[in-house]
Formats: C-alpha cells, structure tokens, sequence
C-alpha cells in the first residue's frame, strides 16, 4: 500500500542539509523554490519504496525561537501540524553546538530521526559516538553519512523506512533540563492544558511551557496564552532568583549543561586533537595584514575568469544568432509579409539575442560564486572587508554583492540573500543599481571616443564608474540614516571550515542562475523587445515632406560628381528619410512629447527615446542611437571600431561634449533595466518599493544630469562642438 | 597567527585590571590566548543569539583573529569559529586562562 508522508529536514546552518537533500531527492528531481523575504524553502519529491515523500528543506537556524527572519520561517514551518518525521541534520565534527538544536526538535514529540553528517571530520577529530546511547537519550534513531561522497545514504533510506513503520508508537524523549526546570515546566503545562485551541493542538503543551519561560516572542504573541502572563512571571521570577541568570538566556544554558551532560557519556575522544588544515590556512587568509591583499587578488581573478574566459562562448553565441539571421534571411524573402520578417529579426533575433549572449558571463560568475562559496571562502572575505564597508554604514556581507554589480546587477541583488541584517540587506539593493553593470559599458564604449581625445578616455571611463560607486557609498550613508535607521543586528556569522567543494553541488548551483536567466530572456526580454519593434516602427509614414526619391534620382544623374560624392549624398538623403519616418513612430512621437523635459538636460528627443528604450536593457540606448541616425546597423551588438565610426561622426555633429558626457552620467544613475526591477521586486517582495527605487534613481539621474549640465553650460566646459 | 601584532590586544592588557584580577572582556583577550566566559553585562544586545551558539557562562573561548580595520573579531567556540563585533565582544566578561 503506498502511502504520502511530509518529512521537514532541519539543522544548523551549514550542516550539510541540502546535501543530504539532494542525495534523498536525486538532482533530476523537481526542486521548487518558494521564495520568501530572506530566505526560502525548498520541497522536493522522492519515493522509498512504495511511500511517497515530500521533503521540505528549511533554512538553517541555531536554534528554534524567532530572534531571526530565517528563525521565524523555520518556527513556522516545524509547527505547521502535518509533518510526519522531522529530519535532523546536524554537524557531527561539532556535536555539542549542533545537538542544541536537537534538544528543542525533540520536544515537539514528532517522530525524528537525527542525521550525523560530516561523519569523515568527526572521525579526523577523533570523536567517537557511543550511538545506542545517544538514541535511547533522544528518543529516535541516529545515522551517520558523509552527505558529499553519498555516504551512508543507503543505511538513512533504511532507518528512514524504519521509522516510517513506527509512526504510531514512536519513542518520547525524556529530557531533563534539571530539578527546578522540570517542576517549573510541570507547573506551567497545568495552566497551558486547558487553554490549548485545537489550532495549536497537535504540539504538546510542554513545548510551550519551555518556550514561555525564555519569554520567545512568538509564543508569548500567540493569542491562546494572552491571560497566562502572571503565572508565567511567577515560575521566571521563582527559577531566575535562584540561579541569577536572565530570562533569554536560562533556557539556552540549561540546554547547553544536558548536552555537555550527555557528551560526556556519549562522546569520546579517542586521540589528540590535530590543529586543522583549515585553521592554518586562515591563519593566512584572515590574517590582519595579508587578508585583504589576498582578497583583493582574489576578486581580480574572479572578474578574469568570468569576462575572459567566457568570451570564447560568447563569441560562439554571437555567431549563432547570426547564423539563424542568416537563416531566416535566405528562406524567408522580404517580399513575404515584411513586417513579420521584420519583427522577427529585427525585435526578436537582436532583442533576445543582445541578452542571451551574456549567458557565458552569467555563467562563468556563478561558477565563481559556488566555488568560492561552497570552499568556504565567502566568509571570510566578509570578514575582512567588514571594517571597511562599515565606514560606509554598510557590513563585510554586503561587498561581494556589490562587486558582482559590476557585472550584472541580477544576480548581484540575488546574492544579497546572504545578508542577515534585513536592513542593510535592503540597503544593499537599493543601491546596488548604482554599480555601472556590464549591459553600460556598450554606451560608454560608444560614447566616450565620439567625444573625448585618447588621452582622456581611460580617465572619463573610470570616472563614470567611480560616480557610480561614490553615489551607492553616499546613497548607503543616507538611506542608513534615515528610512533604515536604528541599531544594527547583532553580527554573527560562522566561518565554516574549509571544506573541497563538489564537482556537483557547484555545477547545480550554476545551472539553477542560467535557466533563471534564460527564463528571463524568454519572457520579459522577449516581451519588451517587441514592444520596442512596434513602437520604433508603427505608425509607418507614407507620404513624406520632401519628394527624397526624386532627389536620389537627381543625385545619380548629376554627372559633375564622383562616384563617392554620390554615394555620400545618397546616404544623406536616405538618413533625412528615415529621420522623419522615425519621427512619425510612437518611439519619435514620445521622444518630441517629452523633449521640453530633458532639454535642460541636454537631451534631444532622439537620446530622450534611446533613455527610454535603455528601461528593457541598457544596451538598448546604443542600438536605438543607431536606429534613429540610420547608422551603423547593428551598432548594440558588436562593438566595433570601423562600424561604430560613422555613427560617432553624427554624434559629433549633434551634441557637444557636455551633452555626450551627461547621456552617460544619465544612464549610469538612471532607472536600471526592468529586470533588475523585477527582481528589486522580487527581493524586497513589495512593489511599492520597486517604484520608490525607479522614482528615486531616476529623481537622482536628472538632478545630478541637470547640475552638471547647467554648470558646463555656464562655465562652457565642452560645449563647442567637435563638428 | 600568533605573531599577529593585534595593536588592540595590546590596549586591552590595561583595561583587564579594572575588573577582577584574571578578567577581562571578550574584546580585549589577545590573539592566541583563551579564556572562559563568566557573564554578560546586561547593556550585550542579541544575548539569545550569543546564548544559541554556545556564548553561555562556562564555555572555553579562544581569540582566533582580528580582521583588518577594526570591527570584527573571529573567536572559536566548541569547535567552531564565530565571527562576532567588538562592540559586542566588550560586553562579555571572560577569565583568561594561561597560555600554556
């Protein structure tokens, strides 16, 4: 007979869970993410023999109250009734800290089954688990593994199996936390009885009775024991006078006193401790001096492989969207319904192509991350830049997130899920736009030749990146004094030990960010594109101001030029038509609406449009330029020197310096791209903060685009033009 | 790691003597040495948190580093290492035990 359990896996941070998780489910398995504000669950599927199982993977916590987001989230999810067996992950190289949670699982009296991962370090440490005797003393069945080689996986679905049988009559483990506690706890349970709701009833009221006496909040919040709160005073006052230690703090002491209690019956050391490899190897990377050199060099390595070694593939991609134009192009006649073939090569094929083809970078980053996440690396480079950032009100768990934007400021707001401060976490997003992400570096390297000399290039390009960044620093300050002020959280992260990631656990994680990702151009991406197609094509003008074939053929005919006159003249000809066909679309009818707007900052309609096209992908800007000059077709999407060059020449001719300088300034502050809204969304789970960040940035755009604007226009920095 | 100067252990050396000889904060205990955590003053914000983790009156401690520019230091507790705030540390009073 089959039948469907819900087993919860629950542990420490970085016990091992999700590997443990992975093995039980097998990668092929549909893992779903429910996102939630910092953290989330995953649930996944497997069957063990004829039973059915649902897994549900909980973010990890110390231990089970509420003084953290990710605690709340596990509270919730452990005493949401339905759960057939909780799964104990814990660290079994530490066994003290990590069976501190299992004293609070335990009490729940849901049938459990503790795992002894990491079972290979433990061993190294020369611990030794007498296990009959750690059962017996938590009631349930305990397994070791090495959840990264697989093994003792077997021997967990077996145990699993085992348990599974014994649902009914599973053993109720007898915790004594001391003579006084057990009384005060009895004493309690008496009062909470009677006023258990049958919401609530599927946990015992000794669970309660615990958590009331360390005063955890959520508890104490729930309505059911609202009139309890003198008796509850009278057990802490009682309990606390005799040992004078405070409220939050007995409970975890008397756990930590029953856990070394029966560490010390169950746990030996069988030979000297070795100082760890891993703690030499610290001794370096977290070392005062050397640290942040080392991190440094580190991060430049991570940036090398990410846009050097990913340019082969990208170059292949490149070539691949080309070859399906190619395609399309030769079996498909212009004749046959133009405005499809249009669309779709010219919308479609570039539009989701300009994307995809920074899939290789996408890539290459998050298999950076992963290794140098699952090394355990990550925490240290927060460690040894926390000092820094926090001279800027941000922590050490904020930096590698912004770095990441220079890239790509998707997943960079993605990583920022590391950070447990809700507050700088939000922080950190807000102003992470500000970082000049890669989908800019097409409009500088467009913009900054056309109008700077060789020798200042490098300088302005810098520049612009160095605006970005002062802006997130400043931005972080103020935001972190005013809407996110108040104290930090209490900062505490463990440095787990190095560890040899696998090969796996790496290769998953980076093919998760890339189906994100091409998901992304799938849908948004294909979305706006052709929106963009429609709006810069429709409506068609078909009757013009000026006969322009009539002045072609006069042009052709006029015998007193040379071939190349001609050729030029018929060019210009053709731009003045497609200026004014342009003009006539929504894209040219929105851009003259809202020249009166952007003229104090030097924009005319034609750079208005391209800003407004840069909201789909800021690479958008440089191929909408090329559109409206009738330029350098395909401009956005190779960067070219030679087929770059006569669309510069018409900048040159069009707008100053200044104005040159400002469309960058414009768009490094500006708005980001809607995906980066999406996912700002996304993090911040709120929409009316992603308008407050478009609103802001964009407010932050024109004032500093406006400033410096009108202070070049009066001190006539840049204004003559080069042509 | 030991010879890792830490120019704020070296300060802390004064300020232990102001409590109970042989006591001295979390944050002044030097790089290399161990000690024993004896309370929490009661302004130490988060002690659930601490407390969680093992930071409780009877556990050994050792100061592993300090990281550069100040604010963090990383110590090791039952086995594991933490890296918590020095303003933070300031408030947990601990026994230093010998270096030997």
């Amino acid at each position: 007979m089959s039948r469907k359990y819900r087993i919860v896996l629950a542990g420490n941070p970085n016990c091992g869970k999700t590997t443990i998780f992975n093995c039980l489910t097998g990668a092929r398995q549909h893992v779903g993410n429910y996102p939630g504000v910092t953290v989330e669950s995953k649930t996944g599927e497997f069957m063990l023999g004829e039973d059915e199982i649902e897994l549900i993977d909980i973010p990890g916590v110390y231990s089970l109250s509420s003084s953290s987001p990710e605690e709340g989230v596990a509270f919730e999810e452990l005493t949401k009734p339905g759960i057939d067996l909780i799964m104990n992950v814990i660290d079994s190289s530490i066994p003290q800290r990590s069976l501190y949670l299992s004293t609070q699982l335990a009490e729940l009296h849901i049938p459990m089954l503790i795992v002894f991962n990491m079972s290979d370090e433990a061993k190294r440490k020369g611990l030794k688990f007498n296990i009959p005797k750690l059962q017996s003393y938590f009631g349930c069945s305990i397994v070791q593994t090495v959840g990264s080689r697989g093994d003792g996986i077997d021997k967990l679905k077996t145990a699993l199996a085992e348990s599974l049988l014994h649902l009914e009559d599973h053993d109720v483990p007898k915790l004594t936390y001391g003579a006084d506690v057990d009384d005060a706890i009895h004493e309690l349970v008496q009062w909470i009885e009677p006023a258990m709701t049958d919401r609530v009833h599927h946990i015992p009221a000794r669970f309660f009775a615990i958590k009331l006496l360390e005063k955890d909040t959520c508890v104490m919040r729930l309505p059911e024991f609202q009139n309890l709160d003198a008796i509850i005073d009278a057990q802490i006052t009682h309990l606390y006078a005799r040992h004078a230690i405070t409220a939050e703090t007995f409970m975890a002491d008397c756990r930590y006193a029953m856990i070394s209690g029966a560490c010390r019956d169950a746990i030996s050391f069988t030979q000297e401790r070795r100082r760890e490899i891993s703690d030499k190897i610290d001794a370096v990377v977290t070392n005062q001096w050397v640290g942040l050199p080392l991190f440094f060099v580190i991060m430049y390595l991570m940036f090398w492989f990410t846009f050097t070694c990913a340019a082969p593939m990208t170059a292949g991609i490149e070539w691949m969207f080309a070859w399906i134009q190619g395609l399309i192009e030769r079996f498909w006649s212009p004749d046959a319904q133009p405005v499809l073939r249009s669309l779709l090569i010219d919308g479609v094929i570039h539009g989701v192509g300009g994307v995809v083809v920074f899939l290789p970078n996408i890539l290459f980053l998050f298999l950076a991350i992963a290794f140098l996440e699952d090394t355990g690396y990550m925490a240290r480079a927060a460690f040894v830049m926390d000092g820094i950032m926090r001279k800027f009100d941000l922590q050490g768990k904020s930096f590698v997130p912004l770095v990441l934007g220079f890239g790509c400021n998707v997943p960079a707001i993605m990583a920022t899920r590391s950070i447990e401060s809700e507050r700088d976490r939000r922080t950190t997003i807000l102003v992470l736009p500000l970082m000049s992400c890669g989908a800019r570096l097409p409009i500088y390297v467009l913009l900054v030749p056309a109008f700077f000399a060789v020798k200042y290039q490098a300088f302005i390009m810098f520049l612009i990146y160095a605006i970005g960044v002062a802006f997130a620093m400043v931005a972080a300050r103020i935001l972190k004094s005013t809407l996110f002020k108040g104290d930090g959280e209490v900062y505490l992260m463990e440095l787990p030990p190095y560890r040899v990631p696998t090969a796996k656990s790496i290769l998953l994680h980076m093919w998760d960010r890339g189906v994100m990702y091409l998901k992304k151009a799938g849908t948004i991406i294909l979305g706006v594109s052709v929106l963009l197609f429609i709006a810069n094509n429709f409506p068609e003008k078909k009757t013009f101001d000026a006969d322009y074939g009539t002045q072609m053929l006069a042009v052709a005919a006029d015998t007193s030029l040379t071939a190349a006159e001609q050729a030029a003249a018929v060019r210009h000809i053709e731009n003045m038509r497609r200026a004014e066909a342009a003009e006539y679309t929504i894209s040219g009818r929105v851009g003259k609406f809202l020249e009166p707007a952007f003229r104090p900052i030097g924009f005319d309609w034609r750079v208005t449009t391209a800003a407004i096209g840069a909201l789909a992908a800021k690479e958008v800007f440089v191929s909408q330029l090329g559109i409206l000059y009738a330029e350098g077709e395909g401009a956005g999407d190779d960067e070219n020197e030679d087929q770059q060059e006569p669309l510069r020449q018409q900048l040159r001719r069009a707008y100053t310096p200044l104005q040159g300088f400002c469309m960058m300034l414009f768009c490094l502050l500006s708005i980001p791209c809607l995906a980066t809204l999406a996912i700002i969304r996304k993090e911040l789970n709120s929409w009316k903060w992603m308008f407050l960040e478009a609103a802001g940035l964009f407010a932050l755009a024109y004032v500093t685009t406006l400033i410096v604007y009108q202070i070049g226009l009066l001190l006539k920095i840049g204004t003559n033009h080069l042509l | 790691m030991n010879d890792d100067k830490a120019p704020a252990g070296k300060a802390g050396e004064s300020a232990c003597n102001v409590m109970n000889p042989g006591e001295c904060t979390l944050a002044e205990l030097p790089v290399g040495e161990t000690g024993i955590v004896i309370s929490m003053k009661p302004s130490l914000r988060g002690r659930k948190k601490f407390a969680d983790v093992g930071i409780v009156p009877g556990t050994r401690l050792e100061m592993e580093a300090h990281a550069p520019f100040g604010g963090l230091l990383r110590i090791k507790v039952m086995e594991s290492s933490l890296s918590i705030h020095r303003d933070d540390a300031a408030n947990i009073i601990i026994r230093r035990q010998d270096p030997s």
